[in-house]
């Protein structure tokens, strides 16, 4: 339900802002005969891309509707400009329907390599489909249901970020306190991992730290407020809370400041925003967040690059990129802020 | 003459009403029966129990010696019993096929057999004698008189046995009623009986066979000869003659109150000038579609003109600003009262009050209390029944919803009141109460334009009368001298042929 | 009459649904449910849609919707925090609340002048808006933590009672007070039960029409600054969904969407009653999906109910 309306409310959004589609041009047209032979890093260029020619990306992204998917594409971009070789272009699906039949139009226009950050599963088949037609496919974050379907995946870690929480809450509260959980949208695979992950990480505590109320409020800062101020009315002693989500988190540190109970308790986000870290360089209420960083799609974006040029990874030894690359759920807290602040997003 | 409907006995209960009490009627195959009485007398609680609508309280229904009295529109339906409303039930965006065979669709399998409807359609209009009717016309788009065709087609496309017409005549000009009559002359040539209700008692003479006359649910007179009089009709409905309905009057003349020139709407109205003065009553006659209705909306703003000039008390008004027509004074009860003309589930006050807000509130707030207290007065003074000024204008019979938008205009204080049909819909009883209440009105100095089909009423009641036909005034007659024949010379255009249909007749040109 | 007795089924029977739930709360989470403190909650949960409600109910009385409400609250508040607060909160709280009515307006004129259906029209606009929310905002929540009297309205309570609750029931009241008493009102239900009759009588429809458009927006602007004031901050996601819970508020509380019949003291029972629920539901941390579950029979009850009263 959930879903469907914001798929719908996506669609509009679409429909009327301003989609930075970038504008493709023809790649410069250089004859393939005169190519001079390719130094020996850059070994053999994938066919059908003439050396020297610009390295096409295409990157397909759902709907910058919210604080971390909008620095999905920020960053994406920002990394492209880095490149003078790579001609980058990036389009943004309202659902995934959309992302499928505008994965169809992109494949049509050949670009050298795919990175995609699917809306759901069901997009696997077009990622196949591109796979089958000889464009490699970068995965971010969003795993495709059949390992066909891509070259490589680059993803955050929802469970290792509620794992790392779970760890922080054990050890701050000492294995006893009321806990509250504020998930983001019931029911999708990222709010289970990060339930569970935590879950996992108190449970050798045995039943010392208590979640005492858990409700989803749709990774939206409003939600995060009302669903908060019930459970205040509810829980008279409450220790920590855990929350999905840096923005929807903003939310909940109102609640309990207006209710003036921000002594009582402290809670932690995840994401890593700007408004995020500075409040946890300023101390208080908000105690830490857990990395699940969009700067993932700017190493996507390096990754395809090197796919096209068929290198690996500087200083790894194999000359072709890893198939799996999983960011660490790093936690940021006050004394370790100031060397994320730059990612802040 | 054997029976083919026997209604014996019959009482309907409402909560706290006694609808019909005791009413007996024998309608024979083959015959034009008519049901007359005012409006409350039980006429339409009685068809809706034969037509399987409602549920009778006691007494019996028998069609052809079967049991009717279930209260199932199923059964009466199956039983070939079909019936035709006032308030025409067609679909406005579907074709006249697709109306006539509403409900019963040709289907083959699962689809509509479009082919076969329209063919079929095609033939049943053929039987009515309407061939020009095209069956893939938009129902919406037709003349009210051609919807009434649709809607017996619809009737007859089941087996009917009996035919219960509802003011079939109520809409029609008088060609258009001579149509329907020879149509229904048709039918029972067939063997079909008719329940044949009408306001318009002139008609019975000469369409029907026996009179019933019903009068607060009981029957009075049944099976009277269609040849009884107008005057007995009516004093058996009422107790009262029909001379008695116009209310005597001084006609007073006073200064120019309404000036309208050269106002034109092309097509529906030509430039179109006359003048109306305080104390006059203006009956303008015509045809349906004449561009009476059209004259009236024009003057009072609510439509576009491309030229001409409306003045009240010598002065001017700007166009299509109904607002500052009615602040002028000017005030209009529409043909459509239900759908235009008042807010039906709103009390009686509140639709009487609603154009003098201003005046009956405190600043930006209302008044109820002084609204109550205005309304009452004119309400009163109107004698609108029932004497309750907070029951909803829905439940109030056609005579008294007029009274309420003429009510409106009286605590407004209106200067001209523009009255489209105003006893249309009307029964006999209560027109005499419209008669008085508009002749009072001129008498207390107002300037009042009146549209009407009723050509008695024109010629009756009127000081004078325009005549319009195709969109402008062709005739202007004294109302003392004025004959109905001279008013339908004018309306007709003598010696040319009357119906006009250009749209109907040039698509059905192409088969 | 029948108009009547269903509005009169309506007005019985949502007060009924409240007490039911208030005891049903007070049975299940006793002192924790039935204390003040929890009872001003419920108000201060319910102020935001509930003020948006009683705008809606103005433009569902003219047989009209909005559909734009939740995406104008997010603009309006974006639109006051990028560029009015750094002139402090009186700046910003003007500016929300202008840029919601000037939004409202163009629905209006669209609806009005250009004869646009308002169901097309106002969905334009929730698109719209969006779009703008994000475009100015670039995704990122705008931290209002400097204004102190914005972010009293959060904290701060006057003779016990917290502020967002005060500005609900003031909102609530003017809004009866309109709609039930005044000229103005009179000829919303007028223009909603019947528009050309409402010509016919003098009253100047088109006006009319447009005004409602911008009355809802001045309540989103309202309901803005409440948001922004409790989250301290102005953020582009906020109001997703708002304009159904304001509907369905509207709605359940028995002004037909036809137009015509609307009754405000019902429209403060729908909200409360959805309010009352998602209360309850918290402190008994029941699963979400059983709210929405429950939502959705609440307001099909609703419908049932108006229906038999006719």
């Amino acid at each position: 339900m959930i879903h469907s309306k914001r798929a719908v409310l996506h669609g509009l959004v679409l429909a009327l802002a301003l989609v930075p589609v970038a504008c493709r041009k023809e790649a410069p047209k250089e004859t393939p005969k005169e190519a001079k032979p390719a130094e020996p890093a850059t070994a053999t260029p994938p066919p059908g891309r003439p050396a020297g020619a610009k390295i096409k990306i295409a990157f397909s992204a759902p709907s910058a509707d919210h604080g971390w998917t909008g620095a999905i594409s920020v960053n994406a971009k920002k990394q492209a400009a880095r490149y003078d070789d790579v001609e980058f272009s990036l389009t943004q699906a309202p659902t995934a329907a959309d992302q499928v039949s505008q994965l169809n139009t992109i494949m049509m226009q050949k670009p050298d390599v795919l990175v995609i950050l699917p809306q759901d599963e069901t997009v696997t088949p077009a990622a196949l489909a591109a796979m089958k037609a000889g464009i490699p496919v970068i995965n971010v974050d969003r795993e495709f249901s059949d390992p066909g379907a891509q070259r490589a995946v680059i993803k955050g870690d929802n469970y290792g970020v509620g794992f790392q929480a779970g760890q922080y809450f054990a050890s701050e509260l000492k294995c006893k306190g009321n806990v509250v959980e504020i998930q983001g949208i019931a029911g999708i695979s990222v709010t289970n991992q990060r339930t569970k992950g935590f879950a996992d990480a108190i449970a050798p505590c045995k039943g010392g730290i208590k979640i005492i109320a858990q409700q989803p409020a749709d990774f939206a800062p409003d939600k995060g407020l009302s669903v908060m101020q019930n459970i205040l009315q509810a829980q008279p002693k409450i220790d920590a809370v855990y929350t999905h989500d840096d923005d929807m988190a903003q939310g909940v540190v109102q609640a309990i400041k207006n209710a003036n109970r921000d002594k009582e308790m402290w809670l932690t986000g995840v994401g890593g925003s700007k408004a995020a870290m500075e409040q946890i360089k300023q101390g208080g209420l908000y105690r830490a967040t857990f990395l699940y960083n969009p700067t993932m799609a700017a190493s996507a974006v390096a990754l395809a690059r090197l796919l096209a040029k068929g290198q690996g990874l500087s200083d790894l030894t194999e000359p072709v990129i890893p198939n799996l690359i999983v960011m660490q759920a790093q936690g940021v807290f006050k004394d370790n802020v100031d060397s994320y602040m730059a990612i802040g997003f | 003459m054997t029976a083919l409907l026997e209604v014996r006995g019959l009482v309907k209960v409402y909560p706290g009403v006694t609808a019909l009490d005791g009413v007996d009627l024998d309608v024979a195959a083959g015959e034009v029966h008519c049901l007359v009485g005012q409006n409350g007398a039980g006429k339409s609680t009685l068809i809706k129990c034969v037509a399987g609508a409602a549920t009778p309280t006691a007494g019996t229904i028998r069609l052809d010696g079967r049991d009717l009295t279930t209260g199932r529109p199923g059964t009466a339906l199956s039983a070939g019993v079909a019936t035709i409303y006032q308030e025409l039930d067609l679909v406005g965006d579907l074709s006249v096929a697709d109306n006539i065979f509403l409900g019963h669709e040709r289907r083959i399998g699962p689809l509509l057999d479009r082919r076969r409807m329209r063919r079929e359609a095609g033939e049943l209009l053929r039987r009515l004698g309407h061939a020009t009717l095209d069956p893939d016309a938009q129902v919406g788009e037709l003349r009210p008189a051609d919807k009434q065709i649709v809607s017996m087609a619809r009737a007859l496309s089941r087996d009917v046995r009996l035919l219960i017409m509802d003011e079939p005549s109520a809409i029609l000009d008088p060609p258009e009623v001579d149509a329907l009559f020879e149509v229904v002359r048709r039918l029972t040539a067939a063997g079909v009986g008719v329940v044949y209700i009408s306001h318009r008692l002139d008609e019975i003479a000469r369409i029907g066979d026996r009179i019933t006359v019903l009068r607060d649910g009981k029957t009075v007179a049944s099976n009277l000869p269609a040849t009884t009089g107008i005057d007995p009709l009516i004093q058996l409905m009422i107790g009262r003659a029909f001379h008695e309905l116009f209310p005597n009057r001084n006609i007073l003349r006073g200064e120019v109150v309404l000036r309208v020139r050269g106002l034109a709407r092309p097509p529906h109205l030509a430039a179109t000038s006359f003048e109306v003065r305080a104390g006059e009553i203006l009956g303008i006659g015509g045809l349906v579609g004449a561009g009476r209705s059209e004259l009236l909306r024009a003057i009072a703003g609510l439509d576009p003109v491309t030229s001409g000039e409306v003045s009240v008390g010598g002065r001017a008004l700007p166009r299509e600003r109904p607002d500052l027509a009615v602040a002028a004074g000017i005030g209009v009860a529409p043909e459509e009262r239900k759908s235009q003309g008042l807010w039906l589930d709103w009390s009686q006050v509140r639709n009487v009050t609603i154009a003098d807000l201003p005046r009956l509130g405190r600043g930006p707030f209302t008044d109820p209390a002084a609204e109550h207290r205005a309304a009452t007065a004119q309400l009163r003074a109107l004698a609108v029944h029932p004497d309750d000024p907070l029951r909803a204008a829905g439940e109030l019979s056609g005579g008294n919803q007029q009274k309420l938008v003429v009510a409106r205009w009286l605590v407004h204080a209106s200067s001209v009141l523009l009255l489209d049909e105003p006893t249309r819909g009307v029964d006999v009883g209560a027109r005499a109460e419209v008669y008085r209440v508009i002749g009072e009105l001129a008498g207390r100095g107002l300037a009042i334009v009146m549209v009407s089909s009723e050509l008695a009423e024109l010629v009756g009641f009127c000081d004078r009368i325009l005549v319009m036909r195709e969109g402008a005034v062709v005739g202007e007659l004294a109302g003392e001298t004025a004959t109905e024949e001279q008013i339908l010379r004018h309306a007709l255009r003598t010696g040319a042929e009357p119906r006009t249909e250009p749209r109907t007749e040039a698509r059905s040109e192409t088969p | 009459m029948t108009a009547r007795r269903s509005a009169r089924a309506q007005e019985i029977a949502l007060p009924l649904v409240v007490v039911a739930l208030i005891i049903a709360g007070t049975i299940l989470k006793g002192s924790v449910f039935f204390s003040t403190a929890n009872l001003w909650n419920v108000l201060v949960q319910a102020s935001v849609a509930g003020t948006i409600a009683v705008g809606m109910t103005f433009v569902i009385a003219t047989g009209g919707i909005d559909l734009a409400v939740g995406s104008v609250m997010a603009a309006a508040a974006i639109v006051g925090g990028h560029y009015f607060a750094s002139a402090g909160s009186a700046a910003f709280m003007l500016a929300t609340v202008v840029a919601a009515v000037v939004l409202g307006a163009i629905n209006g004129i669209a609806v009005a002048w250009l004869r646009i259906v308002p169901f097309v029209a106002t969905l334009a606009m929730f698109a719209a808006a969006r779009g703008i929310a994000h475009l100015i905002s670039h995704q990122t929540p705008v931290a209002l933590y400097g204004l102190d009297a914005l972010t009293r309205i959060g904290s701060q309570r006057v003779l016990g009672i917290p502020i967002p609750a005060i500005v609900f029931l003031v909102v609530v009241a003017l809004g009866w007070l309109v709609l039930d008493r005044t000229r103005y009102g009179r000829y919303v239900i007028a223009v909603g039960g019947n528009r050309e009759a409402a010509r016919i009588a003098g009253i100047r429809v088109r006006p009319i029409v447009f005004s409602v458009y911008a009355v809802v927006g001045l309540c989103t602007g309202i309901a803005s600054v409440l948001q922004t004031g409790q989250l301290a901050s102005a953020s582009p996601v906020v109001g997703l969904g708002l304009e159904l819970d304001a509907i369905a508020a509207v709605v359940i509380g028995g002004t037909s969407l036809a137009g015509g019949r609307c009754t405000m003291i019902g429209t403060f029972f729908g909200v409360i009653t959805f309010a009352l629920v998602f209360n309850l539901l918290t402190l008994e941390n029941v699963e979400s999906q059983i709210q929405q579950i429950l939502r959705g029979v609440i307001i099909l009850g609703a419908v049932v109910v108006q229906r038999r009263g006719h």
